[in-house]
């Protein structure tokens, strides 16, 4: 167990490493920012004097071997737009993306489980179609629209919700709604199928000849084999999760990583653009280390030699 | 007389005495209310050196002032300077308000002056705005209130610069105490708001500055919330969150006139679109051509279908709010025949074959207009290959001198000079090479000239000239559009500064 959780770590920092260099050549082929920092009346000459004070000019290399060893160091350098230290500016804004990717896929749980438990034990019959319905419905809806058609419908129209923004629980709902409608989708699918595949193992007709109350037999035996593939998924899912919730927190105005980073990449604030993507892949990293090693706990038949 | 009118009588006469005297207004009302702003882009920072776009440094004039500022006409006006003069061709000299505090209490004096330029151009703050104060060599002081700035060579526009563009003062001893890192986010100006909290990304709230030179502001607290996502912006208006918005797509405008509830006010926005011609280049150095071009183009069908009619045609690449623009200078109508009649003069019966260069992701949208303008040009007989750039690619080949013999483009006129913007036109680089001898004697001529009355009409001269050499396609400049409730009373200013000192509440 230890061998395999430091060879899974050692992937782990390499696929980050990997990412950063990507990430780093992604930006210099989006053009540099002297353009966009300097007011309009700049002339060339203007600019590539510009570019020479912040060494924009350097050569590939150099820029990279400069961002790396200061990387090394957690120090992703200072945003050009916001004359801060990167990572921290990030790491703020850390636990707003949270709150609603968490609240977001804990949504998604509460309502795919049930929604698929049903459809199974139900299989074929009007619950089971609707289940399906609405699972087709919510993988198939674009989020920002579903997001847009929510803003007018709760907050313009009714007057329930407020259109944007982060404060109290109530601007939470429409952007965790949002990011989870695809996940809870492909989850009532998920439960749906694992469902129907665990209620003909043995054990559970094993349950219902010794006249266990069908509820029991649900929520006792059943359900809790099929929840296994549910960690999985979740944990890889992810990643889908942070490009949702980085749409999404555009749409909203959310003031979360998502928000910050878009952003950056409009004002080609390459540190903070670097930071980020740092930050959200060692997110994704360690989620997917974690989901790993609770599976190996989760399921006694994985035995790692 | 009766003895109303004579108490009239007597008021007038006291009010005409009070006018001569320049006795200052009675005090107006203490600041009362709140209301919440909703802005497609926060500023970057309040450091009025590292700015960083337009966005930013039209909102932080909110609380800070310049030398100079600009009235609701777009005139120049007194600020912090109560006057200015050239003492010779590169020194200009400014006499200072007194009397004036930052918001912690420091006086603002030439001290303040001399630092805050100082601080611009020295390497090591690498201020965003350089460029724009690179004319500057030294300030110098001559008493408390009186500065001397000194210039590489001459320069007309510095009271311009020196005004709520790139002016805005900065008190030496809290900046040299605070340091860098802390005037971004809390800045201490003189100007007519102080801001008291900022959580990037969420809000930022402005309280009155109740001892501002000019005099309290209407509203006490204003709250700004930056909403990135135009529909949701709309959306926050019209569900009564916010008391304002900008900007709103044209698109919407039509729809939300028709809500009692909200007030729509537009203004022509100082960003002049246009097609920079490449003159080097055969057949564009024959005038017919570029010429025929002009006539080929219908402008005002695009500013109907793209803009919904919220644009102003340009006949040259001066723009409406600009000193000395010459309604007279009536723009090249819409005539394809003619087009096709000046081609066939320069020897093109049949057109040739060009390529024309847009882009899309830039702060204004110029790739829909640049498809318009190439389909309008193949129907005079060009054939065109039409490339289109992100942004931030297309700006390295402007510096490159790589562009395409047409591509499109636009310029913020933030000066409201038209000799600002030519010059930039006629630079001799990121793509322009249009240069004429005779232009540019105009303009030195211009330039020497101080006083802005009487510029002005020596300007009608230069967009005649401009006009028939033609090169570029001339185009528009879009509106500016402010959504609002009808609580509020605010108009917006034309050159793009979100001024909000004069923002009150009806009733």
């Amino acid at each position: 167990m230890r061998g395999y959780i430091a060879a899974r770590l050692a992937t782990a920092v390499l696929v980050v490493l990997g990412v950063s260099v990507v990430s780093f050549c992604l930006t210099f082929l989006t053009g540099d920012p002297a353009e966009i920092m300097l007011p309009q009346g700049a002339t060339a000459e203007q600019i590539a004097r510009f570019r020479a004070a912040w060494g924009f000019d350097d050569p590939l290399p150099v820029q990279y071997w400069r961002f790396l060893s200061r990387a090394a160091h957690g120090d992703f350098g200072v945003s050009l737009r916001h004359g801060e230290a990167s990572l921290p500016l990030i790491a703020a804004r850390l636990p707003a993306t949270l709150q609603l990717t968490v609240t977001a896929m804990l949504l998604a749980i509460v309502l795919a489980v049930p929604l698929g438990v049903l459809a199974a034990t139900h299989r074929g019959g009007p619950i089971d179609m609707l289940a399906m319905g609405v699972a087709l419905l919510g993988q198939s809806v674009p989020n920002f629209w579903l997001a847009i058609m929510m803003i007018l419908l709760f907050a313009v129209s009714w007057g329930l919700l407020p259109t944007s923004g982060r404060g109290g629980p109530a601007h939470v709902v429409m952007p965790a709604v949002a990011i989870a409608i695809n996940l809870m989708a492909l989850l009532t699918r998920l439960v749906r199928t694992t469902m129907i595949e665990v209620l003909a193992e043995d054990y559970v007709r094993t349950g219902r000849s010794k006249g266990l109350r069908e509820i029991m037999v649900l929520t006792r035996h059943a359900l809790p084999n099929a929840l296994i593939p549910l960690v999985t998924v979740v944990g890889l899912q992810f990643g889908y999760i942070l490009g949702g919730a980085v749409v999404i927190e555009t749409v909203f105005t959310w003031p979360g990583v998502g928000l910050f980073t878009i952003q950056a990449i409009l004002n080609r604030d390459y540190p903070v653009v670097q930071a980020s993507v740092f930050v959200l892949a060692t997110g994704v990293v360690l989620i997917n280390l974690i989901v790993d090693l609770l599976y190996v706990w989760l399921d006694p038949r994985i035995r790692l030699g | 007389m009766t003895r109303r009118a004579a108490r009239h009588l007597l008021g007038m006469l006291i009010a005409a005495v009070g006018l001569v005297a320049g006795l200052p207004a009675p005090a107006a009302a203490a600041p009362s209310g709140e209301v919440t702003i909703g802005l497609a882009a926060e500023p970057n920072t309040f450091d009025p050196h590292l700015t960083v776009g337009r966005n930013t440094q039209i909102f932080i004039v909110n609380v800070y002032d310049g030398l100079t500022a600009r009235d609701a006409k777009g005139n120049l006006v007194p600020a912090l300077a109560t006057s200015w003069k050239r003492l010779n061709p590169t020194t200009w000299q400014f006499t200072l308000r007194k009397g004036v505090k930052f918001h912690n209490g420091d006086d603002f004096n030439a001290d303040s002056v001399k630092f805050t330029l100082d601080r611009a151009i020295d390497p090591e703050t690498k201020a965003t705005i350089i460029s724009e104060l690179s004319t500057i060599t030294r300030t110098e002081i001559v008493d408390p209130y009186t500065v001397n700035v000194i210039t590489k060579s001459p320069d007309f526009l510095l009271p311009v610069r020196l005004g709520e563009l790139f002016g805005l003062m900065l008190s030496p001893k809290h900046t040299k105490a605070a340091g860098k890192q802390t005037i971004a986010t809390k800045p201490n100006g003189t100007g007519p708001f102080k801001l008291v909290a900022w959580t990037k990304n969420e809000r930022m709230v402005l309280e009155a500055n109740e001892q501002y030179w000019r005099g309290a502001p209407k509203v006490k607290r204003i709250v700004v919330r930056p909403i990135l996502e135009d529909a949701a912006r709309i959306a926050a208006l019209q569900a009564g969150e916010v008391d304002m918005i900008a900007p709103v797509p044209h698109v919407r405008i039509a729809d939300l006139k028709r809500n009692e509830k909200l007030v729509i006010k537009t203004i022509p926005a100082p960003r002049i679109f246009h097609v920079t011609i490449d003159v080097r280049k055969p057949p564009f150095d024959n005038v017919k051509v570029r010429q025929a071009l002009n006539y080929a183009v219908d402008v005002n069908a695009i500013l109907k279908s793209l803009y919904f009619g919220y644009g102003t045609r340009l006949a040259t690449v001066v723009d409406k709010g600009a000193l000395g623009y010459d309604p007279g200078v009536q723009p090249y109508p819409y005539d394809p025949k003619k087009a096709r009649a000046l081609l066939a003069e320069a020897g093109f019966p049949n057109g040739f074959e060009t390529e024309f260069d847009s882009f899309t992701g830039s702060i204004a949208d110029h790739s829909k207009p640049a498809e318009a303008i190439v389909g309008y040009l193949e129907k005079v007989g060009l054939k065109i290959k039409q490339n289109v750039f992100e942004f931030s690619a297309f700006g390295p080949r402007r510096v490159q001198n790589r562009t395409a013999p047409l591509f499109i483009y636009s310029i913020g006129n933030a000066y409201l000079e038209p000799s600002w913007v030519i010059r930039w036109l006629t630079q001799g680089g990121l793509g322009m090479h249009y240069k004429n001898a005779r232009l540019d004697q105009m303009l030195t001529r211009i330039e020497a000239t101080d006083d802005p009355q009487k510029r002005a009409p020596l300007y009608s001269e230069v967009q005649k000239l401009i006009k028939d050499e033609a090169p570029f396609i001339f185009l528009f400049q879009a509106d500016a559009v402010f959504g609002m409730s009808t609580r509020i009373d605010y108009s917006p200013r034309p050159d793009e500064t979100q001024w909000l000192y004069p923002l009150g509440l009806k009733g």
